[in-house]
This record gives structure tokens, sequence and C-alpha cells, in this order.
């Protein structure tokens, strides 16, 4: 009882954007012996999908959703310095995020990359106005399970194209999400990209199902 | 304006991206004098046939952020495109608070392109007859200094977010006064809205932060303004029902029945735009799609007039040619006064 009353505390403050109070319930948390798993799932995720279904009705908005950001980043933050070296991979998955070359645009970029980090996800952001060939370089590295392009202007669209031709070519078989308000569901087909999302929020969700569907395929 | 036109005017945001595609040069030589930057933009709008012509930087857009970065010796922050508009690095002109308090206003005098904007609106109105407007706008310049952090300072820091806005605004101003002194009287105000979106904050607080100034800036200047807003979801209705626009320039929602609604409880508002979208059919269409989408906004909207055909946002260089040449070709089709409703 104890323990769900100090988990709801913890919603409660990322749901409100507060980071002293999230860090206070974050450590009263480990002190009762929650596990690690149990806070950022039953805590910290849950705060999350919380916030996003807030600002999915429009009850909130990105101010909220920044503020509830920084919340999560500062209590994952937290985790991580209890993580014993043994055990310190704790990822949910790997998520490689950039802006292609000609667009400098990142705010979009940025929250989703925020809020992923803080669900336990990690992310690779490659930034704004990025080559082509850098998208496919780090992802032969790091071997994502999702690429996100993201983009603000219709001339991105065209990158995006040429990115995801390069990647296939490459034979990268990561999933392929594109991001923005100028993304329609018939340009994401011609493109060949697996999925989009037209706002932060949807990008987020989307991205953990084609994570769960990587997972499913066993790549 | 009180000019009965004898069919639907075409207005549509010939910037960077087309005028160097139609003219066959790149933005620095575009914007290396007053006079290919006149010409090449007449060429660009000709060709498409479009009934307004309104240069790419008479609005403060990544302009405001030159201007800024420029007044404020941070050169560094200014990104150049060969055929793309200049961008500023969001966020880097005001990163501290110090950065806000010290901001200096510029003088546009005193921008070189801003003053080579000045002479090629007044070689277009030579040439043209045709009055040149400019335009204004706070918060797509609040992103462009503050980046994100501008989102979290609503919440966490609103009196210096109010003294960044307060500062664009008196540079919009400043801006306005140039204008005046150096091409003429402004006959109408473009007004970038962009705090006014459902996907970035409350309706209060888009009033707070961009509204207000709209207000100010009427009473001051009693200039007309057209508001743009680009967004996925603006707050076109509500801006309306709170402050009187002459025009408003959008292609979001993509229901038509939203517009047709918006026509009747705002008769007095010019729709410039309603559907249509340069990264939908334009852009993923064909010209027989654009053709029926033309169609289907000028037998909704056009009657009764206080209505242009306007594709949103600006035309990208990728958008195929005969897609955009299918819309004063479909307003010759079926836009002539009076409509016909078949």
């Amino acid at each position: 009882m104890q323990n769900a009353g100090i988990l709801n505390s913890l919603v409660k403050s990322i749901v409100e954007g507060d980071k002293e109070q999230t860090l206070d319930s974050i450590s009263r948390a480990l002190q009762s012996g929650l596990s690690i798993k149990e806070i950022l799932e039953d805590g910290i995720v849950k705060g999350a999908e919380e916030v996003g279904g807030l600002y999915e009705k429009s009850e909130i908005y990105l101010p909220e959703l920044l503020l509830a950001g920084t919340a999560m980043t500062a209590a994952v933050d937290s985790l991580k310095t209890h993580l014993r070296e043994s055990t310190d991979k704790y990822s949910k998955g790997i998520i490689l995020i950039g802006t292609p070359e000609g667009d400098i645009h990142s705010i979009g970029k940025d929250i989703i990359g925020t809020l992923l980090r803080a669900q336990g996800y990690d992310v690779i952001d490659l930034g704004t106005d990025v080559l082509p060939s850098v998208f496919v370089e780090k992802a032969k590295e790091i071997k994502p399970q999702v690429i996100g392009l993201s983009g603000l202007m219709t001339i991105t669209l065209t990158k995006m194209q040429e990115i995801i031709i390069l990647l296939r070519e490459a034979n990268i078989d990561s999933k392929i999400i594109l991001g923005g308000g100028i993304i329609t569901e018939k340009f994401c087909t011609m493109a060949g990209a697996d999925d989009y999302a037209t706002d932060g929020w949807d990008g987020i969700k989307k991205i953990k199902k084609l994570i769960e569907l990587k997972t499913q395929e066993g790549t | 304006m009180g000019i009965k036109a004898d069919r639907v005017p075409f207005f549509a945001l010939v910037l960077e991206q087309m005028i160097t595609r139609i003219a066959g040069i790149n933005v620095r030589t575009l914007y290396s004098s007053p006079k290919i930057y006149a010409n090449a933009s007449i060429m660009a709008h000709e060709f498409f046939n479009v009934d307004a012509i309104a240069l790419p930087t008479c609005v403060p857009s990544p302009i405001e952020g030159l201007a800024f970065a420029e007044a404020n010796n941070k050169p560094d922050v200014i990104k150049w495109f060969d055929y793309a508009p200049i961008f500023i690095k969001q966020g880097e002109i005001c990163k501290t608070e110090e950065d806000i308090e010290k901001l200096e206003i510029p003088d546009h005098n005193k921008i070189k392109l801003w003053k080579t904007t000045f002479e090629a609106s007044k070689i277009i109105i030579d040439k043209l007859k045709f009055p040149q407007a400019t335009g204004a706008g706070i918060w797509s310049v609040v992103q462009q200094l503050r980046g994100a952090q501008a989102y979290k300072d609503i919440k966490e820091n609103p009196e210096l977010l109010s003294l960044l806005c307060e500062k664009i605004y008196q540079s919009n101003l400043d801006i306005y006064r140039c204008w005046t002194e150096n091409v003429g009287p402004v006959p109408i105000i473009f007004y970038l809205g962009y705090a006014f979106n459902k996907t970035i904050m409350s309706f209060q607080d888009a009033m707070k932060f961009e509204g207000q100034y709209i207000k100010r800036l009427q009473k001051e200047l009693k200039t007309p303004i057209i508001l743009h807003n680009c967004g996925m979801k603006p707050y076109f209705k509500e801006v309306c029902a709170e402050i009187d626009f002459l025009a408003i320039n959008g292609s979001n929602p993509a229901d038509i029945n939203y517009w047709i609604d918006f026509k009747k409880q705002f008769p007095k508002v010019t729709i410039m735009g309603a559907n249509i979208d340069v990264s939908r059919e334009l852009f993923t269409g064909d010209p027989a799609e654009v053709e029926e989408k033309v169609k289907e906004n000028i037998l909704n909207l056009a009657p009764g007039g206080r209505y242009m055909v306007s594709p949103i946002c600006e035309l990208p260089f990728n958008v195929p040619l005969p897609n955009v040449l299918a819309i004063p070709q479909a307003i010759e089709k079926y836009g002539h006064y009076p409509i016909k409703q078949s």
C-alpha cells in the first residue's frame, strides 16, 4: 500500500512537471525497496502515459509536456546512479533520430528524444541538417531498431526519400518512421517508410509499437 | 480593397525555393542586389500566374532572426542554403536570461538584407504599380531566438518570456517605421501567428504571447492585418472571435466543412487558402487531383466573394510544377463570377 502511494506520488509529480517532487519520490521509492524496473515501469512510464493522454485530449500542451519531460529525465538520471555496474544496461531499445539535410527545425525531435530517454530507451540524436550518409553510417554502427526522420518543411520530404533509399541499399533493416506536420499517409507509403506521426506524442506511441514489432520479428 | 474581382484571385507564397528554381539562381545571388531580387521574384510570380506579389523577406520570419543575429553580433547562427530560405539555429541568440535582458533591437535601416528588401519592393511598385506589404509576428521570432526553452518559459518564467516578446514587438514596429520611410505607406500587414496552434499552447497563452501584440499593433498602426498560420490545428475561429482580421491564410483543418462553417460565422473575414496544402495534393497528387481540390474550394467558399485560392505554405521546390500550374487553370475553369454550381 505504501509502495503504491509512493508510485502514485511519482506519477503525479511527473504529470505536474515538478522536478523537485519527482526526485523526492524517486528517493522515497528506492528507500522503500522498490526495484529500478518497478519505479521505471509503474512510476515513470505510467507518468509519461498519463501526460501523453492529457496532451492528446488537448488538456495540456507543449509547455507541460516539456516540463514533464524534464522531470522524467531527472528521474531516469537519478535512477541510473543507483544501477549496479553489472546491470547498467537497462535499455528498452535503440532509436536513431535526426532532421535531414536542409532543415534545421528541432523542437519536435527534441521532445521525442527527451520523452523516450525518460522511459528507458537509448536515443541517439544526430541533430539537424544531417547528411544522408551520416544516417547510414550511424545506423550501420549502432543498429537501431527504429530510425526516425523529422522535418517541418515540404522540401525535407525529398531528403527523407533519399535517406530511406540509401538505408535500404545498405541493407539496414531498422523500422523507419517519419515525423512532422507535413507527413501524410500517402507520402509515407510512397517513400517506403514503416509509419509516420504528425506530432510528438503520436510519434512516441508509434516508435514503441515499431520496437515491439522488431522484437517479435526477432531482429 | 473594395474592388470586386471578376474571378477568384490566386494567392501563393512564392518564396526562395521557387524563385531560385524558376529564375535559375541560388539564394546568395537572389539577395545580392535589389534589381536581381525584384526581377527574379516578378519572373516567378508571373510564371505561376499569381495575382499578388510579395517578397519572401518582407515578413519577419527567418530574416528577422538574421536581423537580431547581426544586431547582437552573432553571425555564426545564420545558416545559408543554396535553394532554401536562410535559417537561424534555434535557441542560440537568446540562450540565457542575460541574453534576453541584453538583447539589442535591430535598426532595420542598418541590416543589409532588409535594405535590399526595401529597394526591391520599390522596384516592384514602380514596375507593376502593385502595393507592397510588410509583415509582423512575435512567436515565429521567439522560436528562432529562444528555441524549445520558450515553451518551458511559458510556465517557468513568463516574465522573462514577456520581456523577449516585448523586444520582438518593438522590432516589429521598427520594421514598420523603416518600411514606411523607405518604401511607402503599408497597405496591409501579413502577420505570422504561429502561437495560435492547438498542438503548441493553450489559447489563453497564445493570446498572452501573440494575440495581445496583434491588438497593440492594430491600435498603434491602424493597418488591416492578414493572419497567416500554416499549423496543423490552428485556433482560427477562436482568434477571429477576439481580434478583427481582414483575412486569414491557412490550410488546416483539411475538412471543407470547417471552412464552410467559418465563412458563415465570420462573413467579413476573407479566406485565403481553406484546405489546399503544399504537402498534400500538390506534392503527392497530380494535376487532376489539384483541380478537384481547387474546384471543391471554389464551389463551397467563393460565392459571395471574400475567398482566394491559396496553397499553404510556401511553394517548395520539390512540388511538381504541373500541379501548381493546375491551380490558375482550375480557377479559369471554375472561378469566374457568378460561380456556376455544377
